[in-house]
Order: structure tokens, then sequence, then C-alpha cells
């Protein structure tokens, strides 16, 4: 049994080699050492040498892409290495950044400081679903309204009593102060929620606001520039970077001052006032009072939104006299400025126009402007003729709304068709036309800077951005209305504008309101129009009373020689100096030539 | 199991991979880590930045030109400054100094008192500290040296170098009063 057993096992074996031989180059790879192989040397040598050789050519191709492996990866990593040496890496920062972005782009005045920008405030917010099981709140809602009353005392207590009970969400109040929420905090009820939200704040309250405008709750811009710029400042680039007007704050600040104060002492429902930078036609400052504050827009201050300075038209009165003496001055209907007119009442198709004072029999140029003669522009006018004096009123702009960025613009009352006599002589004195002030600032800034008229705005122009404006006047004309101008506040009505030092030229203007059935001659509409300094002139001044009453500040007088120029003299010095202009009182427009046509006047 | 050399050499090469893997990770680990460092701090200075933009704001709200205006019509009543407080150029500034011409304003004069050599030492060492960054030489140096060449002993220099004396006392007590304050 063991024999067979041994001989079969024999015979297995030896069938197993003859296996072995055969398979041999496949066996080769399952041996552990092909040195010394099982097979008999004699038998598989040649074979042998073939399978190390394969081995090796395996062996070979494995380390290879092992080789490229690393290779792949050492490029990937340089690759990698290279672009976060490039780029920084800066991707994921970027995001973090944008948190300093603001929701609305700030607007900054031309110096850059800033007018309106992006405030974070919190709210308080009654979120009912804050605590998951049981009522929403913790104590009686009466209770917890009287603790929100105690912090802050003008809420009424019973309203966010029935809010809080009603167990529907929404807000308590907008806009509460970070000490109010902790006090809020304090009380212990979930439910009362502080989310962190962003609104519009303007740093200078209402100043400039009617320039600005304001923001609404659904977040539109609305009324000044916010309304104008409004897809700008939610814009990604409008974000990143403050937008800035040509306002500037501390011309701004000063106009407003001296309007408001020359308000209060002539007892005026409003007042207007622009500063016109005269050769770019940028607006330094634009007031129009009463204001409004843009951070608080409620019943009471939205009468104020109305604009008086580019919205209301005015019959602006006797500062349209010098641009009609420039028309006549250009056109050569006067060719000498000593010639004397009649100044006595004229009679025009069933009209009289007549002074506010006598003034003697006859006038020249210089005191017709010096003593706001009626009569004798008049007739200035009327030698001129309708059709050449529209065609200037016309250049000046005054047949459309004012060219300024703002959405409200007023159009003016503007007599279209031919200027039969009449019309064409009242409008030589500013009445039968009505314009904005604005109107009369750019016709002032053309009157004064060689004679080019150019379209306001509020942008901030740079050097090479300065519209090139159309002539409107020569540059002599320019050059004797500068002279004219400042004879006027030297010597005539515009006295009181004077500021030593500060060269100022302008008009006086008080013209009669009209209501039902006339003028009504106690509501006056006063006006100081000027331009400093004369010598050089750079900026326009328009200062606008609405109905100003004469009081003990102003000598019982009602005209704008008693309440609008003083406001000039006041303004200029302030703003002046910030603007460049030293004063000086050992220089000033040259008017030797013109001083001998008004001896009586430089005696005073 | 044997070692032989091929196997040293792949154990070899196994253990630098490993350990270069390890040292990769690590450097990973440090890089990130270092990454969330830097993310945290520029996260933090955005914060600070938005601090500091909402402590911009109360600024400006409270220097606004309103309020100003008000604080100035209440406490300081500044007003525009006046032509005369101009000076065109350097010929206006020139001509304030011009010598006197008759029928000109009298000049404002200021007197000075000679000071006694040991009074001046005292009073400059206390009064004039200030050193020149390029002699070294303190400012009180030159007084002594005009001091000492004037040795009047008249009795109303002596007189003035008293008062002035006393001027220095005076001065250094308000100058210590304001640095206690």
């Amino acid at each position: 049994m063991a024999s067979r057993a041994i001989s079969s096992e024999a015979a297995f074996g030896r069938m197993a080699e003859a296996a072995r031989v055969e398979n041999a180059p496949r066996l080769a790879f399952s041996n552990p050492d092909p040195v010394r192989p099982t097979v008999p040397l004699s038998t598989g040598r040649h074979r042998l040498v073939n399978v190390r050789q394969r081995a090796l050519v395996v062996a070979k191709w494995r380390a290879l892409w092992v080789l490229c492996g690393f290779a792949l990866l050492a490029i990937c990593a340089l690759v990698r290495l290279g672009f976060l040496g490039l780029t920084g890496g800066s991707s994921y920062s970027a995001d973090i950044r944008s948190l300093l972005l603001p929701a609305r782009g700030v607007i900054v005045d031309r110096n850059g400081s800033p007018l309106a920008r992006d405030f974070r405030v919190y709210s308080l917010w009654f979120n009912p679903e804050a605590m998951t099981d049981g009522p929403p709140l913790v104590g009686q809602p009466q209770e917890v309204a009287e603790k929100l009353h105690a912090i802050f005392p003008d809420l009424d207590s019973a309203e966010v009593a029935r809010k809080l009970a009603s167990g529907r969400a929404g807000y308590l109040r907008r806009s509460i102060l970070p000490e109010d929420a902790n006090r809020v905090h304090a009380i212990g009820e979930p439910a009362l929620q502080f989310p962190q939200e962003t609104s519009r704040f303007y740093p200078q309250g209402s100043m400039a606001a009617h320039v600005l405008g304001f923001v609404d709750a659904g977040g539109n811009g609305k009324v000044g520039m916010e309304q104008v710029f409004d897809a700008h400042l939610k814009s990604e680039e409008g974000r990143a970077k403050g937008t800035a007007l040509s306002i500037d704050v501390r011309v701004q600040g000063a106009l407003e001052d001296e309007l408001g104060r020359g308000m209060a002492l002539s007892n005026a429902k409003g007042a207007a006032g622009v500063v016109l930078d005269v050769d770019t036609g940028e607006v330094l400052a634009l007031a129009s009072l009463p204001s409004f504050d843009p951070n608080k827009i409620d019943r009471d201050s939205t009468p104020n939104i109305f604009n008086r300075v580019t919205n209301q038209v005015y019959e602006l009165g006797s500062t349209f006299k010098p641009i009609t003496v420039a028309a006549a001055l250009d056109a050569g209907t006067i060719t000498d400025l000593g010639r004397r007119w009649p100044a006595a009442p004229l009679h025009v198709a069933r009209f009289t126009i007549r002074d506010s004072h006598s003034m003697g029999t006859s006038l020249n140029v210089p005191e017709t402007l010096m003593h706001s003669s009626n009569v004798v522009t008049a007739q200035i006018a009327d030698e001129l003729g309708g059709a050449r004096m529209k065609k200037t009123m016309e250049s000046l702009g005054m047949n459309e709304r004012p060219r300024i960025e703002l959405p409200a613009r007023g159009f003016p009352i503007w007599p279209s068709g031919q200027w039969p006599r009449l019309r064409t002589m009242t409008v030589s004195y500013g009445h039968g036309i009505a314009v904005t002030p604005l109107h009369l600032a750019a016709a002032y800034a053309a009157l004064v800077n060689g004679g080019i008229w150019r379209p306001t705005t509020l942008h901030k122009l740079e050097a090479g951005q300065v519209p090139e404006g159309r002539r409107v006047f020569t540059a002599a004309t320019s050059a004797r209305m500068r002279q004219l101008l400042r004879m006027i506040v030297s010597y005539g009505t515009g006295r009181k504008a004077d500021a030593p030092g500060f060269r100022i030229g302008g008009k006086t203007g008080s013209a009669e309101k009209p209501g039902a059935g006339g003028y009504r001659r106690s509501s006056l509409i006063a006006t100081f129009a000027a331009a400093f300094p004369m010598d050089h002139p750079r900026y326009v001044v328009i200062a606008m009373l609405d109905e100003p009453q004469g009081t003990q500040a102003t000598s019982f007088q009602r005209t704008a020689a008693w309440n609008a120029a003083p406001v000039v003299s006041r303004v200029v010095p302030r703003i002046g100096p910030l603007l460049g202009i030293m004063p000086d009182e050992t220089r000033d427009v040259d008017i030797s030539d013109l001083k001998p046509l008004v001896p009586g006047e430089i005696k005073e | 199991m044997n070692l032989t050399r091929d196997r040293v050499h792949s154990i070899g090469w196994m253990t630098v991979l490993l350990v270069c893997g390890a040292f990769s990770v690590a450097l990973m680990l440090r890089v990130n880590a270092v990454k969330s460092q830097v993310a945290a701090t520029e996260k933090r200075i955005v914060y600070l930045q938005r601090d500091i933009d909402f402590l911009q704001t109360e600024f400006q709200t409270r220097s606004n030109q309103q309020q100003l205006k008000t604080l100035n019509d209440v406490e300081f009543g500044y007003e525009a400054p006046r032509a005369e407080q101009y000076i065109e150029g350097e010929r206006q500034l020139a001509a304030l100094g011009k010598a006197p011409a008759p029928g000109a304003p009298e000049p404002i004069r200021f007197a000075s008192a000679a000071v006694a050599a040991e009074e001046a030492e005292s009073a400059g060492s206390r009064l004039l500290a200030m050193v020149s960054p390029v002699t070294g030489a303190t400012a009180a140096a030159p007084a002594r040296e005009e001091a000492e060449r004037e040795t009047s002993t008249d009795a109303e220099a002596k007189a003035l170098a008293r008062d002035a004396k006393d001027l220095s006392k005076r001065l250094a007590r308000i100058e210590l009063a304001g640095g206690a304050q």
C-alpha cells in the first residue's frame, strides 16, 4: 500500500516535472529565486536567459513608469508653485475684502470729504419662531413692551404690545444704538433680535441735502444725485470708489450759514443760493432753504425737498439789466457809455414803466446800472430790438430747463414767438420772463468770464473735461461789464455787498411776485447776483431771498440791497480764501475810464 | 525573510518615500495653519476696518459743519479774516520793517535787559535746554558770553536781571503746572 503510494507519488512527481519544464517561463515568475531554478540547467539554459531578460525589461518599464509619475507630480507641483507665486493665491482673500465694500458707493465732495456713506445699524426685529416650542415670549407681551418703553421712551408701548401679541414677525424699531441693543438683550427675550442692516447716512446732516437727495426704504436713490447716480453707486465700480461731486463742503456750509442768517434777519419765507465756477460751470455750492435732513425724511420735511435753485422759476428783476446792457454793447447799439437817456416814466401801449424813485432827468449807462433804472434799461432794449434781445437770452439758455444733472429742473416761463415792443422792454429789467436762479448764475458767469456760456454741472471736472461752451458776448463786452458790475458795488445799489479786498461786482434785483390780479407790492423776490474778484472773475455767487420782510436788521427795507447784498458780503470773505482768492486792497479792476461819467457819485 | 541587496534597496526607497511623505504632510499642515492664520488676521483686519469706518462716521457726524458752526457761535466767535490780515507777498512783508519815515506811525519797541553772568547761567540752564545738533552747543552759551562781555554792575541792570530771573521762574512754574496736568 505504501510502496504503491510512493510509486504513484513518484510518478506524479515525474509528471509534474515534465509539466514544469514545458511551462518554464511562466513558472519562473513564481519561483522566488531564478538563479537556482528547479529545472535542470542543461535543459532550460537558453530559456532562462530569455526569462531574465524579460524580467529586466519589465522592471525597467516599471521604473520608468514610476519615474514618469514622479516627474508628472513634480511638474504639477512646479506649475502650482509658479501659479501661486504669480497670483499670490489671492482668490480667497478677495471675498473677505468684499465685506468692506459698501452696498452703495460713497459720495464725496470735490476734496474727498464724504457726504453720503453706508452705515451699519442695528434694528429691533421681533422673531416669534426663535422659541421652538411654547409661546414666542418668555414674559407677557405687555411686560416686555413696558421694558422696551423704558429703553426707548418715545416707543408706543400699547402698539408694541399688540405687535408682540400678534405673533407675526416684524420690525419693532429701525436703527437703534449698540448700547440700546445691549439693554434689549438684557431683557432676556430670544424673540427680540437685532440684525445689523446697512442704511444710508449723511454725516453732514441737512447740508447739501438738495444736491444729494436721499435713499428710500427700498434702497433706491431719490431726488438728488443719489437718484442720478443710482445705477453707478450700486455697480461694482461705484461701490469700490467714491463718486466725487463738484460741491465743496466748506463753501456749501458757508453759503447755507449766511443764507440762513439772512433769511432769519429778514423773516424771509425761503432762500436760495449758488456758487459757480465761471470758467468751468462747476457748481461749488447749491443751497435751498428751508432744507431737510436726508437722514430723517418725515411728513414735516417733505415740502422742503422742493429745490428753489433748479426747480422754481422766478422773475428775477433788475439782475437782468447787466445782460441787457451787455447785449446792447455787443450789438453796437450803445457806442458811447456817456450817452444820456431821459429818465421820465415811459408810456408804452397802455402801460407805464416807472422807476422806484426819481433819479434825475437823464441817466447814462453806468448811472442806469448803479441806480437800477427800469426806464432807461427799457429804452436801451427798445433800441436793441426784440429779435436780438431774444437771441441773447436764448444763447444764455433761458429758453430751456437749466443744464444740471439734478432730476428736478423747472422750465422757464419763456415768451415764445416774436417779442412785441413791450415784452422786450419788460424782459430787459427782468419781468415777463421767469427763470431759475441757476439760469441767472450761468448767465452771469458768461457775462464776466470773457463771454463764454457753459452748462452748469455737479460733476467734478478734470482740466481736460471742461466743455468748450458757446460764445455769447465778445471779450471786450465782458471786460466792460466787469467794470460796470464793480461800479454798482463800489458806488451804486450794491454797496452793502462789498467786502474789502475781494473786488466783488454784482447787481441787486428786487422783483414783485405776481399774484392774483397783478403784482403784489409787498411780496418780493430779492436777489443779488455777484462775481468776484472782478479783476479776474473766478466765482459767481447768487443769493436770493423769497419774500423778505422789512425788519430792524434790514432797516425796515425789503429790497435786495438791504437783505440779499449783505449775505454776499458775508459769504465771499468766508469762501474766498478757501478757494484761493486772497483779499487784497491794492488790486481792483481798472475803472478809471468810467469814473468821469459818474462824477457826482464817486464823491459821496 | 532574508535581506538581499535589492530588498534593502527597495525598503530604503520606501522609507525615504515615507519620510518625504510625512514631511510633505507636515509641511502641508503647517502651510494650511499659516494660511488660516492669515485668513483669520485678514478677517480681523476687515472687522477692525469696519470699526474704524463706524468711528469715522461718528467723528464726521460730531464734527459736521453745522455742529462746528454752533460751537463757534457759542464758544469762539471766530470770523472770516479781513483783508488787512493778509500779506500780499515778500515785498509787503519787507515794507513792514522799513526804516521809519517822517509822519510814519511810531514803531512798536521791545525792551531787552542785560543779564548778569551767574544769573544768566542759572536762568539759561533752566530755560534754554536746547542743543544745536550741529555744534553741540547749548543756546544758553552765547547768552553767557554776552553777559560776561558786559560786566556792568549797574544797580538798574541788576534790578532788571532780577526781574528777568523772576520771569524765568514764573515761566518754569507755568510749564510745570502744564506738565502736571
